[in-house]
């Protein structure tokens, strides 16, 4: 989503090759209100900056990543991120550490057993 | 909406919002409201970047 209106977007997706496979909705904040309530709005510029959210099917506020106009974002990490939060969804009790990728990998239960205890967490399979 | 001071913080409950939208599935225009993505047991990715023609 950007401030584009829903005309140049159609136009985007249809010019540039890159979009071609594209299938979620591209949505238009042409206000910025959006964009200014999640703290991506640069004021002066009028642009959104690279900022990506995502929002629990309860309506709260999981992650917030915001990168810089110069810099992209890494798609794997984001879908880690999503497959993270469905799988903690599920598990609350659990917490998934930096190396998880999918479900099956070791997660952590916190507790008093595993303080001071991580490092041999991480190895249990 | 305009009188929100303070952005959100991760653990909050996001407000309501509707956008208009373009749908490349359908070629068709549409809202995108985060009402009904909410109703539909739906996990949302909000993906903001500058503007079109920028790269992604």
């Amino acid at each position: 989503m950007s401030r584009d209106t829903k005309f140049v977007h159609l136009a985007w997706q249809r010019d540039e090759r890159a979009l071609a496979n594209v299938r979620y909705p591209m949505a238009s904040d042409v206000t910025g209100d959006v964009a200014r309530m999640f703290g991506v709005l640069d004021e002066e510029a009028g642009l959104t900056l690279r900022g990506t959210f995502i929002i629990s099917p309860e309506g709260t506020l999981l992650n917030a990543e915001v990168n810089f106009f110069n810099l992209g974002r890494n798609i794997d990490e984001l879908l880690r991120k999503v497959r993270a939060n469905k799988h903690l969804a599920a598990h609350p009790s659990e917490g998934v550490p930096a190396q998880w990728k999918k479900s099956g990998d070791v997660t952590l239960k916190p507790g008093p057993k595993l303080v001071g205890r991580v490092a041999e967490a991480m190895k249990r399979k | 909406m305009s009188e929100v001071c303070c952005s959100l913080q991760v653990g909050e409950k996001v407000p309501d919002f509707e956008l208009d939208m373009f749908d490349p599935v359908k070629c068709d225009f549409g809202k995108i409201s985060l009402k009904k993505l909410k109703a539909a047991k739906k996990w949302t990715v909000l993906f903001f970047y500058p503007a079109d023609f920028t790269f992604v």
